[in-house]
């Protein structure tokens, strides 16, 4: 019991800190964007590494960040049912839904995306472009960590689910409870 | 029935009623998908191939262009969201409005433009509007019905009026399809959709939509003057910060600045929308640093005179440096532009540091990766619903049943339109366009329409599935702030009348299609 809690408590703290310096990625791309605007529009430069750099940062955050996402609650939620049933129907659809829904899928994503991946680094693809960024197959990677750390984080949240199905208190930190402001 | 139909059937059953359980849409959708692609190819109607796809999709989706703009217009939404910009529109306009009856539903109507035409954020405009007019509303013995029917449609038209994120998908969307439509009627090199397209036809009909709420709210009133009084005048102080003339001016320069700045360089066709969007988010910031600390306002002043600076000197100078042969006056120009760019980027280092200071940044940087997370996910598992969803000859069955309704393309369009709009009362508009467009619009645009003017068909729909219950993520977030007076049967009942308009809409723009190509031909031309 003890260490299912601290197992929980560990992903969390990996996926909390894979988010927070993932975040900083969103100040990035706005500066390197805006560095691209300026250098295009009043000296007529363009550095190509720059505008690819953009796409990593743009791809990491997402792919990246989903289980940090996870782990805030972030993905939305279809409320209907969901929004007007106490914590331990929700309990019973989160586990449902990491046990038959997260985790096979995460398992289908690394196993169509381990061969894209592995050609990708068998080659070491780099940019289509000569002056562009040559790490690709670092890029087609995220995919992996997409489906790695969504993965842990399902196992974190279908712990966290049956603690409060069987009544017991881990010490586990909920999620934040309330949905993001979204879109 | 063929096994496919019986497939695609079950499927489209099956992932819509696992989406109702309420775990994670964008997980739902990829994993059902997955599921009955596995059942088909149990039944050996599906090859799991199609799966095999799917890595290259994903990577179509990071590489995608158009798509990077979603981040940079959440990261200008959250930082406009914190600076208070809200806040005081909101203020200012009821001042301005308050003393006609429905006044302060006026104000709210243009308060919901400005806010959607600057930032374009549903969730941040309804909850900042629910949250300051609701309250002085109610006090103010406001129809709650109408107060929030008023404060939940005004919310949404972030989502119709540009820039917004909604059209930045629905561009891309429509742009794929209508190559795909063009190309099947043997046409190899159409002319291309662009998000700037859409964003140009969807001003007018916009600001149409604003005037439709501002109207409706002024003729209860007038009618009913007990569903919204006028505040007596002498109630209306001038308050602090000089006449109401001059705050009205001041809560609408940083509004006005931005939407000029990121909506007049892409209508003009210099920018890309997520180059203005970078350029906005920037803006949003020197905004957000000033507001912290307005008599510190030097570096902002220096920042802005700068970037005004530089405006001036690309207008009047050529400032390439790659150049072979450059005067000694253009030599000048660009240091003379080269010291701007030191000047804004100290002015943007110091609203920086402001806003990190004060925990905004963090909170920003926070909001945009889980929403740029959240709607990927579901750009992802779309990418999945769509691969079965062609892997079991889907798009076929729905190419037969659009061509075979009765009427022609306005039966089908009649049909599509439907079909979005009760998926609206259960789906929001990211799932919508790239499940529901993808298999519709090119079937759709094969029929010879104009793809801009279904685009913001589709954009008018999709912005009515957030105010349709159980599942608007406007009442939501309304519902969220609203007072516990005000019960969900209000705001439900509330929003009737606006969802109304929206169809009345719907109808105007399909009897008047040139409300939506008028402006993107003028611009762009062709």
């Amino acid at each position: 019991m003890r260490a299912l809690a601290s197992l929980a408590r560990g992903i969390d703290a990996i996926n909390e800190s894979i988010g927070r310096v993932i975040a900083w990625l969103a100040l990035g791309m706005v500066l390197i964007q805006v560095v691209v605007v300026i250098m295009r529009y009043v000296f007529g430069l363009s550095v190509l590494t720059m505008q690819e750099s953009i796409w990593y940062m743009h791809s990491i955050v997402f792919l990246v960040a989903a289980g940090y996402t996870l782990l805030h609650n972030g993905h939305v939620r279809v409320d209907i049912l969901y929004g007007n049933v106490g914590p331990i129907a929700k309990a019973k659809i989160d586990l449902f839904g990491v046990i038959f829904i997260l985790l096979p899928l995460c398992v289908m994503i690394w196993w169509v995306s381990w061969p894209y991946v592995a050609a990708a680094w068998a080659v070491r693809e780099g940019s289509v472009e000569v002056s562009g960024i040559q790490g690709v197959y670092l890029l087609k990677s995220c995919m992996l960590i997409f489906a790695g750390g969504l993965a842990i984080q399902g196992v974190s949240l279908a712990i966290k689910c049956w603690f409060t199905l069987a009544g017991i208190d881990g010490g586990l930190a909920g999620d934040d409870g309330e949905q993001e402001h979204g879109l | 029935m063929t096994p496919h139909e019986i497939m695609v059937t079950l499927m489209v059953i099956g992932v819509c009623g696992s989406l109702m359980l309420g775990f994670p849409v964008s997980f739902t959708l990829a994993g059902a998908s997955m599921i009955f692609g596995l059942i088909g190819y149990f039944f050996d109607v599906f090859s799991l191939s199609f799966f095999g796809v799917l890595p290259n999709r994903i990577f179509g989706v990071m590489t995608n262009e158009v798509l990077i703009a979603v981040p940079l217009f959440v990261f200008m939404g959250v930082m406009l969201e914190r600076s208070k910009v809200a806040e005081e529109l909101l203020d200012t306009m009821g001042a301005l409005f308050g003393r006609m009856s429905g006044g302060l539903g006026i104000s709210v109507c243009v308060v919901g433009a400005l806010l959607a035409a600057s930032t374009g954020i549903v969730g941040a405009t309804v909850v900042t509007m629910g949250l300051l007019s609701l309250p002085t509303m109610l006090r103010r013995g406001y129809n709650p019905q109408l107060a929030t029917g008023v404060i939940a449609a005004s919310g949404t038209l972030g989502q119709i009026i540009p820039p917004s994120i909604v059209l930045v998908v629905l561009g891309d969307q429509i742009s794929n399809a209508h190559q795909e439509a063009q190309r099947s009627l043997g046409n190899w090199s159409p002319d291309p959709v662009s998000v700037g397209d859409l964003f140009a036809g969807a001003l007018i009909p916009g600001l149409v939509l604003v005037g439709l709420y501002a109207l409706y709210t002024g003729v209860v009133c007038a009618v009913k003057p007990s569903m919204g009084p006028a505040i007596p005048r002498e109630e209306l102080t001038d308050g602090e910060g000089g006449s109401l003339f001059n705050r009205v001016l001041h809560a609408l320069v940083a509004p006005a600045v931005l939407i000029v700045a990121v909506l007049g360089s892409i209508l003009v066709g210099i920018a890309t929308p997520t180059e203005a969007a970078a350029v906005g988010a920037m803006g949003a910031t020197l905004l957000g640093g000033h507001r912290l600390a307005p008599d510190k306002g030097l570096p902002i002043y220096v920042g802005v005179a700068s970037i005004v600076a530089l405006l001036v000197l690309v207008g009047n100078f050529d400032l390439r440096v790659a150049r072979d042969v450059i005067s000694g006056v253009e030599w000048a120009a660009i240091w003379a532009a080269a010291i701007a760019c030191v000047g804004a980027t100290w002015g943007v280092l110091v609203c920086l540091m402001r806003v990190y200071k004060d925990g905004t940044l963090r909170e920003v940087n926070h909001q945009t990766i889980r929403i740029s997370a959240m709607v990927f996910g579901i750009v992802i598992g779309a990418q999945l619903f769509s691969l079965v969803f062609r892997g079991f000859g889907g798009d076929d069955i729905v190419h037969d049943i659009l061509v075979g309704l009765p009427g022609g393309t306005v039966g089908a369009v009649f049909v599509v339109m439907l079909v979005m709009f009760i998926l609206g009362f259960f789906l929001d508009f990211i799932e919508i366009t790239f499940v529901v467009v993808p298999i519709v619009a090119p079937i759709l645009l094969k029929m010879d329409l104009d793809p801009v003017w279904l685009g913001i068909m589709i954009a008018v729909n999709l912005q009515t599935s957030f105010l349709t219950p159980p599942f608007g993520f406007a009442l939501f977030y309304l519902r969220g702030v609203a007072p516990p007076e005000v019960t969900t049967g209000m705001i439900y009942k509330g929003i009737i009348p606006f969802v109304a308009i929206q169809v009345g809409m719907l109808v105007i723009l399909a009897v008047f299609p040139g409300m939506a190509t008028w402006l993107p031909k003028v611009i762009f031309g062709s």
